[in-house]
């Protein structure tokens, strides 16, 4: 039967996909589902504990403050780096002398190893030799402690997210190329100015697009500091101003062996991922019906 | 309302020229068709007038305004794309609207403007519903009730029935004739089909390769044409052009022998080709000229086309559907002189009368 055969085809197709989203992510979810209910640490037998580390994390100070830092994160990264990706498609979609190197250097630091980027914005960071402060005196600003003040290490953390929009912006990019120029030339012949067509054309024809984007951002968000935290500022300067939740569930983990109790924590930062993109959803429903295209 | 006027228009596009010096005058309330297949540069002249391209070289002319610079909003033109280019995310009430919301028109006002155009076009009904809630007609005419809106001075329509099927456009060609017979408003009309130029055009511009080949009435141009690409492209089926030799008093061309004095051209030796409408190829008749084996036989209603060779030659002949010949018979055939039109085998430009 073709049917038959096309269908085993599709399926031996998918099987390398499936295989490495069950070994990578469907086995490794659901021990950590196991595993938030025992204490464990590689070299005991596992105990079990019930619901005991949800309970732990419920009195952990240091728990609370890498929630709310995280909350903090999202709160302001992935607006920016919405706005970010947006504005430089919107700039970059058009056509002029270069515009390629443009768009590959917006896209640049996504393709960095986040070891390496997180190294170069510590020698940008650094309040001595850095370059951003000596440009900033410079220019006679504010020179802010980035690695020693809490405010301002959590600050730099959100301003290096920034720089690596460039999957957004790519995504953003294709979106508005892919709008018919027609209505942009019918909108020049009936006399619409820019902000009026960005805001009656432009936008709400990108709108599906950017809410996944959105969607997509605040769960990447939730991972993307770890890195930075653990490099450029160690989860400090105290207390705990750049302790996220990955950073707290490696710490517990990986530092501290604690790897029921790092299961746990996980699975909160899983569930407020969740809660936050249902939110949004809900919020946005009717926004987007409005511009259901 | 105002006219249009180009002035030796030319457009480069990186060097490679779509219009070469376009000199074309549209008349205050005229509804004139630039007519010429893809790539004749038709749809750039149309543009030009909208602003949607610069030009080269040359200027524009709306009323007794230079708007060659001036951007799209100041020209005061209307433009019907053959996309129809709706917004998909508003209503038919606020794609009508648009550039009255855009040049922030009072809301009582653009709401009693909508609906008159609406109503002018018959689709006072649908203002509530999307375009994706909508037929290919019904589309065509929120665009037109959206460039009535703003009541422009010229209306610029970028083959806007191309989308429709057959018998839509039919429809709708009367429709919009009638709509620019009631508003008595500057129309500049592109489109590539000859048939649809002719029977909307006051006057029809054909243009080939980025010329003006020629501008005149409908009935001018078909009857008329200043050359072999004007009677090919002007007239459906495409006139049957045959290379001819004059010898004495005759001109031979294809199975053809037609006397030299009844063509009334001054032939001055120079290699010329025979036109010939189908409509005057004639089967039969006692002064038939010619014989010619039937090819195929076309019967499309109330006419047939029959496809001929002869001596060479392939022609084709228009005649009535009944009583037609058989695929494969032998006719005759016959071509009334002073039905026929002379080129100059080089040129392609028609030979003046003596």
């Amino acid at each position: 039967m073709r049917g038959d055969s096309e269908r085993r085809g599709l399926l031996l197709l998918l099987l390398p996909y499936v295989f490495g989203i069950a070994l990578l992510i469907v086995i490794p979810g659901a021990i950590t589902f196991g595993l938030a209910l025992f204490e464990y640490d590689l070299i005991r037998s596992p105990r079990f504990l019930g619901l005991d580390n949800f309970r732990e994390l419920w009195n952990d100070e240091i728990f609370r403050i890498s929630l709310r830092n995280s909350l903090l994160f999202i709160l302001f990264a992935v607006p920016l780096r919405l706005v970010g990706a947006l504005a430089l498609a919107l700039l970059l979609h058009q056509r002029f002398r270069a515009v390629g190197a443009y768009r590959t250097a917006a896209y640049l630091p996504t393709v960095v190893p986040d070891v390496a980027y997180a190294l170069l914005w510590l020698w940008i960071f650094n309040p001595l030799y850095g370059p951003l402060n000596l440009l900033l005196a410079e220019l006679g600003g504010p020179t802010p402690r980035w690695l020693t003040d809490p405010r301002d290490a959590q600050t730099a953390i959100v301003i290096m997210s920034l720089f690596q929009i460039g999957e957004g912006f790519l995504v953003a990019l294709a979106t508005r190329q892919a709008l018919p120029s027609e209505l942009y030339e019918l909108s020049a012949v009936e006399g619409a100015r820019p902000v009026y067509v960005f805001l009656r054309v432009t936008l709400p024809l990108m709108a599906p697009t950017l809410l996944l984007l959105l969607f997509r951002d605040t769960v990447f968000s939730f991972q993307a500091n770890f890195v930075p935290a653990l490099i450029v500022t160690d989860g400090g300067p105290p207390p705990y101003a750049t302790t996220y939740l990955p950073l707290f569930a490696y710490q517990n983990a990986f530092e501290y062996l604690r790897y029921g109790y790092a299961a746990a924590a996980t699975l909160i930062m899983f569930g407020v991922t969740a809660a936050i993109v249902y939110v949004q959803y809900r919020i946005v429903r009717r926004w987007r019906h409005s511009f259901a295209v | 309302m105002a006219g249009v006027v180009f002035d030796d228009v030319r457009k480069d596009y990186g060097g490679v020229p779509a219009l070469r010096g376009l000199d074309l005058e549209v008349g205050d309330g005229e509804l004139l068709v630039l007519v010429g297949p893809s790539g004749s540069g038709k749809s750039t002249a149309l543009r030009i007038v909208a602003g949607l391209e610069e030009p080269t070289a040359g200027t524009i002319r709306i009323g007794s305004r230079d708007v060659t610079r001036l951007p799209p909003a100041s020209r005061d033109v209307a433009m019907v794309f053959q996309s129809y280019a709706l917004f998909p995310h508003l209503t038919v009430e606020e794609n009508v609207g648009f550039g009255l919301r855009a040049r922030r028109v009072p809301r009582s006002e653009t709401r009693a403007r909508v609906a008159e155009a609406a109503r002018v076009v018959g689709c006072e009904d649908l203002l509530e519903r999307r375009p994706s809630q909508l037929s290919g007609g019904e589309r065509q005419r929120v665009a037109l009730a959206r460039a009535l809106v703003r009541e422009p001075d010229v209306f610029l329509l970028d083959e806007p029935l191309s989308n429709l099927d057959a018998q839509l456009r039919v429809q709708t060609r009367a429709e919009l004739k009638r709509l620019h017979a009631r508003l008595g408003a500057t129309m500049v009309y592109v489109t590539h089909d000859q048939v649809e130029a002719l029977t909307m055009g006051d006057r029809v511009a054909v243009l080939d390769g980025g010329i003006l080949q020629q501008v005149g009435a409908p009935q001018e141009v078909y009857r008329r044409p200043a050359n072999r690409f004007v009677g090919r492209f002007v007239g459906s089926p495409a006139m049957n052009v045959l290379p001819a030799e004059v010898e004495d008093d005759l001109v031979r061309a294809g199975p053809f022998r037609l006397p030299r004095s009844a063509l009334r051209v001054r032939l001055d030796g120079r290699p010329i080709e025979i036109g010939v409408r189908p409509e005057h190829v004639v089967l039969g008749g006692l002064d038939a000229q010619a014989e010619a084996v039937v090819q195929i036989v076309e019967v499309a209603g109330t006419e047939a086309f029959v496809h001929l060779e002869a001596a060479g030659a392939l022609l084709v002949s228009r005649t009535a559907p009944e009583g037609g010949p058989e695929v494969g018979s032998l006719v005759r055939i016959a071509v009334d002189p002073r039905h026929a039109h002379v080129f100059d085998a080089e040129t392609g430009a028609a030979l003046t009368d003596e």
